[in-house]
């Protein structure tokens, strides 16, 4: 019995006319008409501007779009505009469209893409998010280039963003993949990518496409297998990124455990890789450092201390399996505070480093332990709302970085935890 | 034995005679200071081992298959410092090195007969196989059936009959006594001290004699190889031995015994056959040998060639065949020699582009250890009136220029003529020009063993014949753990149409993996592919 497929026979022959490429765009795409169009575009124009003579692809894989998605692909993909550009192909620019098998979801999608840029000897691979408009062909260009040019296997984009801007990637994910890994990415769950054919293939053999990495964390997942493989990494900045309006996006409840229980199980399995290392090395920065760009996102600060203050109480049963006694009540201290509460670096890292040891650990059912964290990382957000109010931007961005030394410096306290016995 | 001990599976190997290959010093004959200044080449062509045909000194009445002293080099060849050079150079660019161990025999101007023969009372005298009368062995089939008449020889100055299964000259060790074998060990030794990483064992069924038997592959011989092996892994671990044993695959299997005797041996009965299926336009008899090839240890490998410093051997086929191969391959009779044929690779299949790519595709993707013979990367012909084989080991002819860049001697001082007809003459056929052109057999050759050596399913994988209804088409699936590749050559001078039945693979694609196209998927149905002429494929099978 033969495993399945994973590309459809449809979308192999459209590969085999092809044929080996040097440049693949994929783009996964699930009901995004409203915003794809100007990423392909961007794609596009990049072929044309910064790639005439390589031989180029770009590969939609559609979950099956009710909104006409696939068509807005090919004509955005048709543009009349070429013959006056001032350099266009001297090749074929092929562009295909086809629904993806398996598993709903990011996962199957770049799967999909991976397999088809093996198939095809792809050199460099960009994986543009449908939903970022803001990539422009440079930006393409920068997340290709790198592979191309120097051999780089792995192109994280580095955005301008406010520093409140993704507070959970800024207070979460940046920081404990940082202490982890020792990598410092601005963006370890980005869903825009550049990466070399070696590295795609490689990505194919791992057994995490099945999984709910696959659904949820296969961004994050990226990133870490990009470390942990040895693979020559970059970043490269993109500029302000802006997100097209979609339908509907998940809430915090949902996101929360996805996102931060993709980030655990990474660290679940690759604690071979991480559990030795100390310290951390940036990531070569390729083009302008990002600058700050745009507003600081409004905050219900009222509201996210009620919710902590409730999480507290309500979940304390709960939070005595997962945290310590000094955090624990450290925490009801905080829980008890008039008005704006003040939530520490080295206490918010001390909570999420023994949620991570508990997950591993398996201390209750996962979904349970995940959502009983959101409580007390909205209790940081509004403290450290609270404080970048007070101080400003620049000092605000240090404090981001201050929180990434502060976990780098804890990372004895997680493997302790990590390997304490009566664990799993 | 580690992984890296079966490193012998998984490497290319390259046969050269060192007079043949480049000359430093000017004298007209190669030597090791100029093979050592040749190695770019060989790592370039990717070759993992050479192997150097016999380089002692020798009378030279057999090609130095005739040694007269196991623990020197030739003077013609250099010093042991330059053989030293040669060895640390190689092993530096990653090149491993085999060398001739002639274990049968001396040469009868061998110090050892000299001592053996003038004093029948010496402890030498036993050293070789001496009789009275020259009835004893009756009917052992006489090897060299063109030169020789018997399997004794008169030696005038004992008064006594000695033994020799090959040339007179040459007369057998006996085995029987302890001492040469202790002498055959500490021969090997000193060489594997000085870092060779193995042997080309010579002429192995024949050390030991018995009466009433053919005095082959007795067991008694096995013993004096095991013998050598045990003490081989003992004292040098994952260093090779190579058999030669021009026998059928059944016959040779037991030399591989239970992978605690030979790591590897050439498999003789394939080479003509491949030859014969391409002419006949018929897979039939490679498929037959392959069903009588049998099963050997995991840790053993078959060696293949194409063609070597021997005759094209018509020994392991039928009295038909043999006809036939001659027929077809040596209308004249003077390319006739013992019981083969005395030309190169390229002259054989008459300069045909197509059937020298088809011939060493097969050679790259049976099972086995593909060794080379020099020259035949480029298309080399030769010369079949210098006598005996020679006209296979003229100089490598390296550039267009004097002496095909082999040699600065004058050209009549050469040890023997460059070939120099338009055809295949120096400076039509040479290793320069082909570099040069990017379409040349030498660049096809690089890119052949390229993909000879991308995945190890060729070197360790098993093989199963797939048997289309197309009988010119030769079709075979090799397989490792995981990993496939589905092999399909066409064995015609016309273009054909097959139907595989690849039901067992379904789903996968198959990829070329020379051009790395892509082919439709393979699924339920009968698999259809067209091949031009003496046209073959590779397909890397993958499930996506």
């Amino acid at each position: 019995m033969s495993p399945p497929s994973i590309l459809s026979d449809d979308l192999l022959r459209q590969l085999m006319a092809v044929g080996q490429v040097d440049i693949m765009v994929g783009v996964p795409t699930l009901n995004n008409a409203a915003t794809v169009g100007a990423v392909v575009q961007a794609a596009h124009f990049a072929f044309g501007n910064h790639f005439a003579r390589e031989r180029t692809v770009l590969i939609n894989s559609d979950g099956g779009s009710s909104d006409g998605t696939p068509d807005i692909v090919r004509e955005a993909s048709r543009v009349e505009s070429e013959t006056v550009l001032a350099a266009h192909s001297l090749r074929t620019r092929h562009r295909i469209s086809a629904p993806y098998h398996g598993v709903p979801g990011k996962g199957t999608a770049l799967r999909t893409l991976f397999a088809a840029a093996d198939l095809l000897q792809a050199r460099a691979v960009a994986i543009l998010d449908p939903e970022i408009t803001s990539i422009t062909p440079d930006g393409v260009f920068a997340l290709l280039g790198p592979v191309l040019r120097d051999g780089v296997d792995f192109v994280s984009p580095a955005y301008a963003r406010h520093p409140l801007d993704g507070p959970l990637v800024s207070q979460l994910v940046r920081p404990l993949f940082r202490a982890a890994y020792g990598r410092r990415l601005h963006e370890p769950m980005a869903a825009d990518l550049g990466c070399s054919g070696t590295f795609a293939a490689s990505c194919l053999e791992e057994a995490v496409w099945e999984s709910d990495f696959a659904r949820y964390g296969i961004d994050l997942w990226l990133s870490c297998a990009a470390v942990a493989g040895g693979f020559r990494m970059a970043e490269a900045a993109l500029g302000p990124r802006t997100l097209g309006p979609r339908v509907a996006r998940p809430g915090l409840q949902e996101l929360f455990p996805q996102v931060v229980g993709s980030l655990f199980s990474c660290l679940e399995m690759h604690e071979a890789f991480w559990a030795g290392r100390t310290g951390s090395e940036a990531v070569p920065l390729l083009g302008e450092a990002p600058a700050v760009a745009g507003p600081a996102p409004p905050v219900e600060r009222a509201s996210l201390i009620e919710a902590f203050r409730t999480g507290v109480t309500d979940l304390g049963p709960l939070l005595e399996q997962v945290l310590s006694p000094e955090t624990l009540e450290a925490l009801h201290a905080l829980s008890r505070a008039e008005g704006v509460i003040t939530y520490p670096d080295r206490l918010w890292v001390a909570t999420v480093m023994e949620f991570a040891a508990a997950h591993y650990r398996g201390v209750m059912h996962r979904q349970h332990l995940l959502q009983a964290l959101v409580p007390l990382y909205l209790g940081r957000l509004a403290a450290f709302h609270a404080r970048a109010e007070e101080v400003g931007v620049d000092a605000t961005e240090r404090a981001l970085e201050a929180l990434g030394e502060s976990f780098e410096e804890a990372k004895p306290h997680l493997l302790g935890l990590w390997n304490k016995e009566g664990g799993r | 034995m580690g992984s890296d001990d079966l490193w012998y599976k998984d490497a290319i190997f390259y046969e050269l005679p060192v007079k043949a290959y480049s000359d430093a010093n000017g004298d007209g004959i190669g030597d090791f200071s100029g093979l050592t200044g040749r190695l770019d080449h060989l790592q370039d062509l990717g070759v993992d081992c050479i192997w150097v045909l016999p380089m002692y000194p020798s009378p030279f009445r057999d090609d130095g298959y005739d040694i007269s002293d196991y623990y020197g080099i030739h003077p013609s060849y250099g010093s042991l410092d330059d053989f030293r050079a040669f060895l640390d150079t190689a092993h530096a660019r990653g090149l491993k090195v085999l060398t001739e161990l002639v274990v049968n025999h001396t040469s009868d101007a061998h110090p050892w007969f000299v001592e053996a023969r003038n004093n029948p009372d010496s402890p030498r005298r036993d050293w070789y196989v001496w009789s009275d009368t020259d009835d004893r062995y009756h009917g052992v089939r006489i090897i060299f059936s063109d030169t020789e008449r018997s399997n004794w020889a008169w030696d005038p100055v004992s008064k006594a009959h000695y033994w020799h299964r090959f040339f007179s000259h040459q007369p057998d060790l006996n085995y029987d006594n302890p001492t040469v074998r202790e002498e055959m060990w500490n021969i090997m030794r000193f060489w594997l001290e000085l870092g060779v990483d193995g042997f080309r064992v010579d002429a192995v069924p024949y050390l030991i004699e018995r009466e009433g038997t053919s005095c082959e592959n007795l067991p008694e011989t096995h013993e004096v190889l095991k013998f050598l092996r045990r003490r081989l892994d003992e004292h040098f671990p994952g260093r090779v031995l190579l058999a030669e044993a021009n026998m059928w695959p059944e016959d040779v299997q037991p030399y591989f015994a239970e992978g605690d005797e030979f790591h590897m041996a050439f498999h003789f009965p394939i080479m003509p056959r491949m030859f014969m299926a391409l002419r006949l336009e018929d897979r039939k008899p490679l498929e037959e040998i392959f069903e009588r090839t049998p099963a050997i240890p995991d840790s053993c490998q078959w060696a293949l060639f194409l063609r070597n410093h021997d005759e094209l051997t018509l020994e392991m086929v039928t009295n038909v065949e043999r006809d036939y191969m001659y027929e077809q391959y040596a209308r004249d009779p003077v390319a006739r020699i013992n019981l083969g044929i005395r030309h190169r690779l390229a002259p054989l299949l008459e300069g045909d582009r197509r059937r020298i790519e088809l011939m060493n595709g097969l050679l790259m993707s049976l099972p086995g250890t593909p060794v080379l013979y020099y020259g035949d990367e480029i298309g080399m012909g030769d010369n079949i009136y210098l006598g005996d084989r020679n006209g296979v080991r003229t100089p490598m002819q390296w550039t267009g220029g004097w002496n095909a860049g082999f040699s600065t001697a004058d050209p009549e001082r050469l040890y023997q003529p460059l070939i120099q007809n338009p055809v295949y003459g120096y400076q039509a056929v040479n290793v320069e020009s082909q570099r040069r052109q990017e379409n040349s057999l030498l660049n096809w050759m690089k890119r052949l063993i390229r993909g000879r050596k991308s995945t190890r399913v060729f070197s360790r994988g098993g093989i199963e014949f797939l048997r289309p209804a197309n009988h010119r088409v030769l079709a075979y699936v090799r397989a490792l753990d995981h990993e496939k590749v589905l092999v399909v050559n066409n064995l015609s001078s016309t273009a054909q149409a097959v139907e595989l039945d690849l039901r067992a693979l379904a789903g996968a694609i198959p990829i070329e993996m020379f051009g790395r196209s892509l082919f439709p998927r393979i699924n339920e149905s009968p698999y259809v592919l067209t091949l031009g002429p003496y046209d073959f494929f590779w397909f890397r099978l993958r499930w996506l």
